[in-house]
């Protein structure tokens, strides 16, 4: 019951999530931690950690949360949940774009599209810094990796291991 | 076939993946690269070692597929997929791209939750999640720097803001609406 449930979650999410995951990741906390309370929002921001630190697209981060609440299955579920319907979306509507070549409502579209963007992932931001009541010690270590990605070159694998000393020495 | 070289640079024209094995391999790659950030690893191997795609091709389809819900670089195994190979090309693609990051991050889990209870770890993790935190306000910071001082659009990133994180409304309700709203100012000209 928890798989088809979590599968057909993760389907009707998979069409919202423009700009990529970070867009969804508020509502995937809010519906598995407040709503269904399969896992605890410090636990969800520990998964987020996890898939941080692996490499490839951060979608696999909800194979984790899938691996969380359901085992193997359940990673192949969230996975493929969030995964499909977007990608039967691209297929359809990959050909008409391309055809469609320079009409003015492509630019339409990803103009209104990209303030969106731009809030929700501030959104998911402050979604997976503060798991409890606002810590400043948490938003200390994300405002530090975020200044030092805007204003330096350092690769981002070496931030987040700068986070991870920061986080035992703070934490 | 013998003058590589001297034909690289006046030679621009692209070669798809010939056979379905060819192009499971790349995006096997792209996976296996994709430690801090996938796009780069993208374009390396299509762009730069295989030479599937010209730089323009590679912008055009990345352009896309971030229009598009979904992970961008899995719609792009989609779209670059069926180009070549119809859907068991889009098929492939897709697997190949995910194989590898998917067994990582499970391997990556089990270990984690082995130490999870030192409390050492455990703050390290969080530490890391907060980092990861920063990585997006900075991406939020860049996509939104340049179209901040329309107020139409500061408006609208702050109210999908407010509305997600402080108030917790459902992404169903507030998208739908931000949506519409988007699409009216941008037809308006005000975006």
């Amino acid at each position: 019951m928890t798989l088809i449930e979590l599968g057909l979650y993760f389907a009707l999410l998979s069409l919202l999530t423009f700009g990529g995951l970070s867009s969804v990741i508020p509502e995937m906390q809010r519906y598995i931690v407040d709503v269904k309370g399969w896992t605890t929002a410090a636990d969800f921001m520990h998964l987020f950690a996890v898939a941080q630190a692996a490499p490839g697209p951060n979608v696999l981060f909800t194979s984790l949360i899938g691996y969380r609440i359901a085992g193997v299955a359940g990673s192949l579920v969230a996975l493929l949940g969030l995964c499909v319907p977007a990608a039967v979306l691209t297929w359809v509507v990959g050909s008409l774009w391309e055809r469609c070549g320079d009409s003015p409502w492509r630019g339409v579209i990803r103009r209104a599209l990209a303030p969106l963007v731009v809030g929700l992932t501030f959104a998911a931001a402050y979604i997976i810094a503060t798991p409890h009541s606002p810590d400043w010690r948490l938003w200390l270590i994300a405002l530090a990796t975020a200044a030092g990605t805007l204003r330096t070159r350092v690769s981002p694998l070496w931030l987040l291991a700068g986070g991870a000393v920061l986080g035992g020495l703070l934490l | 076939m013998t003058i590589v070289g001297q034909t690289e640079s006046t030679m621009p024209a692209a070669t798809p993946p010939h056979t379905l094995g060819e192009l499971f391999l790349g995006f096997l790659s792209i996976g296996a690269r994709s430690f801090g950030g996938v796009l780069p690893a993208a374009h390396h191997v299509m762009v730069e070692q295989r030479r599937w795609l010209t730089p323009e091709d590679f912008t055009e389809t990345v352009g896309l597929c971030q229009v598009l819900p979904g992970p961008n670089i899995g719609n792009a195994a989609i779209v670059l997929g069926k180009r070549w190979h119809g859907l068991r090309g889009a098929i492939v693609a897709f697997l190949g791209l995910f194989a590898l990051p998917y067994l990582w991050v499970l391997a990556l889990a089990l270990l984690y939750t082995r130490a999870a209870e030192r409390p050492l770890v455990s703050a390290a993790v969080a530490g890391v999640g907060a980092s990861g935190a920063g990585l997006f306000m900075a991406t939020a910071v860049k996509l939104g720097r340049p179209i901040v001082r329309k107020p139409a659009a500061a408006a609208l990133m702050a109210g999908c803001f407010v509305a997600v994180a402080i108030g917790r409304v459902p992404l169903f309700v507030v998208m739908p609406i931000a949506v519409i709203v988007g699409l009216y100012c941008s037809w308006r000209r005000m975006l």
